[in-house]
């Protein structure tokens, strides 16, 4: 069933813009939102893996010089992509959930912000072509500003607003690269690209080459929030509805890898790419890590610490062997799942208290022992204690930067991971076990049982990655195996 | 008993650090921690050059250890240039821009 | 005439340049905003410049016209659709800043960058 492939972008764009144009109607909105989401994840993982041509251009065969070239938008559907749309939409569906539950009267444009993130991250990750894939970037961009935009926390519009000012310097930089790319190749088929570069018709030592590395790489840093975007994404993080938060950081993550991989078949003959890499990394873990120890707005530093593990899967990806990037591919989807996890439970905290200040909140264990249980597994999953998931995309990192020749890289991922540790136990000890100040207000308010109920189908997911990890591996081992 | 003093005005710096509020234990420790964390991770990241040079590296992880222990506390200076502020957010962003262009066009080949 | 893309690439360079200027030095939000739109005009400027060949006839392929000699004096008309996109994305990335100004300006009483996106974190106050 090649057809459900374009079906995965347009489903929910339809979705979105149905259920922004009858959100007078409340009823009709909330079932179509609900029937929608269940379809995301199963769309995915119903679809057949190959390739779309839209319009129904296939590729033309040039015969005088013997090069294949692509006319039109493909869309490439493999096991890569089909893991991490299940995942994205599996999450979309648990977040949109929430939302419905939560709120009594919904707002249409709320929910069309959601599916429309929903669906740029996907096309983002299908796209064999990088105009779309900026196309959608920049749609995902409007999306999480409003995201954020639409939160009832204070400062959200400043925050937006400073995110908005560094998207419109981070995105026309990257549009600048993929200009030169353009001007040297004269195509925005990646793999057309791809074919011109290896195959010695651009000069992978010219100035312009590497220009257009520095500039697409610049987008790259802002899409992820690598340093020195990590201040605004984290803060975004902060300002977004917990359940927001918990979508923003896996559109984060997904778009991050999905400009990476693309970013590593064009330039991984130049070595300088992984240096890059590596070094924004390592910057990313250490700033990530040491600024969540300081925070005391526990959801900023939740946001801080998603920065920090961002840095896993971008060493993962610049070590550039086949193992390592399995790993920090496996780590990215591991990510996903546990900081989602980590929002939503901190989220129902806030839900609970209306507080989010570390210092003012203690003893919270007695009232609210499921949420405390699970929180915990997320954290210590996410400080890579087995057998949870976090452990094994961990260690494989570890091992693969061992075998590249680089113990200082594994040990630095061990300390980043034991700081992540400190930082859980922290804040985990002045939610939960430290006694609970006279003027704390706990009585007569509960956790949506929404919210439970999706911590506990990522808690699941996240022991079953932890204890059968090759159902992942072996798969994404392939992809990569196919783009080296 | 110098670097105990110094160390000790550290802890006092962290309270300006926390407001407004007060400063509990965990906070404390938590900003300790990631002092300690802080000159570690940079001190071990400068070894990584050693695959270009040896002695190179040795010289620079010396420098950074030494300025940055001398340089403690070191979490208030950090944090006081990652805040919040649009304008501290674009000056970075440009700079980083700035420097990847430049190491890109005049570096590229070299590495 | 290598001369007008030559001219037409120094302005968008020109561009880009002030806009990242601005971007840094001037406070007032607008003009802040005026002039980072000037980054996205300096590259769109820029990929117009790409497809652009002296000489060149528009890239529609007239009945009667022979395709070989059309291919080669036409000019090349995937950066002029990519542009097309791109200027519309650029707009309602502006709409959406100038929306936010707005609601901000009511609830600051001032276009100042230094006082509307300052550190929010210190200016909460805290109750004891």
């Amino acid at each position: 069933m090649n057809e459900l492939i374009p079906l995965m972008v347009i489903i929910p764009i339809i979705a979105a813009l149905l259920i922004s144009a009858f959100s007078k109607f409340n009823t009709i909105s909330k079932i179509l939102a609900f029937v929608v989401a269940i379809c995301l994840p199963v769309i995915a993982i119903a679809s057949n893996y190959g390739l779309h041509y839209f319009g129904g251009y296939e590729p033309i065969l040039d015969n005088v010089t013997g090069i294949t070239y692509h006319p039109a938008i493909v869309y490439s559907f493999t096991f890569l992509q089909q893991i991490f749309i299940a995942a994205t939409g599996l999450l979309a569906f648990l977040v949109i959930f929430i939302y419905l539950a939560k709120y009594r009267k919904v707002s249409g444009p709320y929910l069309f912000l959601l599916f429309m993130g929903t669906a740029s991250v996907t096309a983002m990750l299908l796209t064999d072509d990088i105009f779309h894939l900026f196309v959608f970037f920049e749609i995902l961009a409007l999306a999480q500003v409003g995201i954020v935009a639409a939160s009832s926390i204070d400062y959200s519009y400043e925050m937006a607003l400073k995110y908005m000012i560094l998207g419109s310097i981070g995105s026309p930089i990257m549009l600048l690269g993929i200009g030169f790319l353009l001007a040297l190749t004269g195509s925005v088929n990646i793999t057309d690209i791809v074919y011109a570069v290896h195959n010695g018709l651009v000069d992978s030592k010219s100035p312009v080459f590497l220009i257009s590395l520095g500039l697409i790489f610049f987008g790259w840093l802002y899409a992820s929030g690598l340093p020195p975007f990590h201040t605004i994404k984290s803060g975004i993080y902060s300002k977004a509805e917990p359940h927001g938060a918990a979508l923003l950081q896996s559109f984060t993550v997904i778009s991050m890898i999905s400009i990476v991989l693309i970013m590593f078949r064009i330039y991984s003959s130049l070595q300088i790419f992984e240096v890059l890499i590596v070094f924004f990394s390592i910057l990313a873990m250490i700033l990530g890590v040491s600024l969540a120890l300081t925070q005391t707005d526990f959801r900023r530093m939740i946001g801080f610490l998603a920065v920090g593990e961002l840095g896993f899967i971008g060493l993962g990806i610049g070590l550039g062997t086949q193992f390592s990037i399995t790993a920090g591919l496996f780590q990215a989807l591991n990510e996903i799942i546990i900081t989602a996890l980590l929002f939503i439970g901190f989220g129902a905290i806030v839900n609970a208290t209306n507080e989010v200040d570390t210092r003012k909140l203690g003893g919270l264990l007695f009232y609210h022992p499921k949420v405390a249980l699970m929180l915990l597994i997320g954290g210590l999953a996410m400080a890579g204690v087995p057998p949870l998931s976090g452990f094994q995309s961990k260690l494989m990192l570890v091992q693969a930067s061992l075998n590249c020749g680089y113990p200082e890289i594994s040990i630095l991922a061990i300390m980043v991971s034991i700081a992540t540790f400190v930082v859980f136990v922290k804040t985990y000890y002045s939610i939960f076990l430290k006694p609970k100040p006279k003027d704390l207000d706990v009585e007569n308010k509960q956790v949506p049982k929404t919210m439970i109920f999706a911590m506990a189908i990522l808690l699941i997911i996240v022991v079953l990655f932890g204890v059968y990890p090759d159902v992942v591996t072996n798969g994404i081992s392939n992809f990569v195996g196919g783009i080296l | 008993m110098k670097l105990y003093d110094q160390i000790f005005n550290v802890v006092k710096q962290f309270k300006k650090l926390f407001s407004p509020g007060p400063v509990t234990n965990a906070d404390v420790s938590g900003s300790i921690t990631a002092e300690i964390f802080i000159i570690v991770s940079l001190v071990l990241s400068t070894i990584l050059l050693r695959h270009v040079n040896v002695l190179l590296a040795a010289l620079v992880a010396l420098i950074v250890a030494i300025v940055l222990i001398s340089n403690i506390p070191l979490i208030p200076k950090f944090k006081l240039e990652q805040e919040d502020s649009l304008e501290k957010m674009i000056f970075y962003a440009i700079v980083t821009l700035s420097i990847i262009i430049v190491f890109l066009y005049w570096g590229g080949n070299l590495v | 005439m290598a001369q007008t893309q030559l001219a037409v690439l120094f302005t968008s360079t020109a561009l880009i340049i002030i806009g990242l200027y601005s971007a840094i030095f001037i406070d007032n939000i607008i003009k802040k905003i005026i002039g980072i739109s000037f980054i996205e005009e300096g590259v769109n400027l820029f990929i117009v410049a790409i497809g652009y060949k002296s000489g060149g006839i528009v890239p529609i392929l007239m009945p009667g016209m022979d395709a070989s000699w059309f291919s080669s004096n036409s000019a090349y008309p995937l950066p002029f659709g990519l542009v097309l996109t791109s200027i519309v994305i650029g707009a309602s990335t502006l709409a959406v800043m100038l929306a936010f100004v707005m609601v901000l300006y009511k609830r600051y009483g001032t276009l100042s960058t230094k006082v509307m996106l300052a550190d929010t974190s210190k200016k909460e106050e805290y109750d004891e």
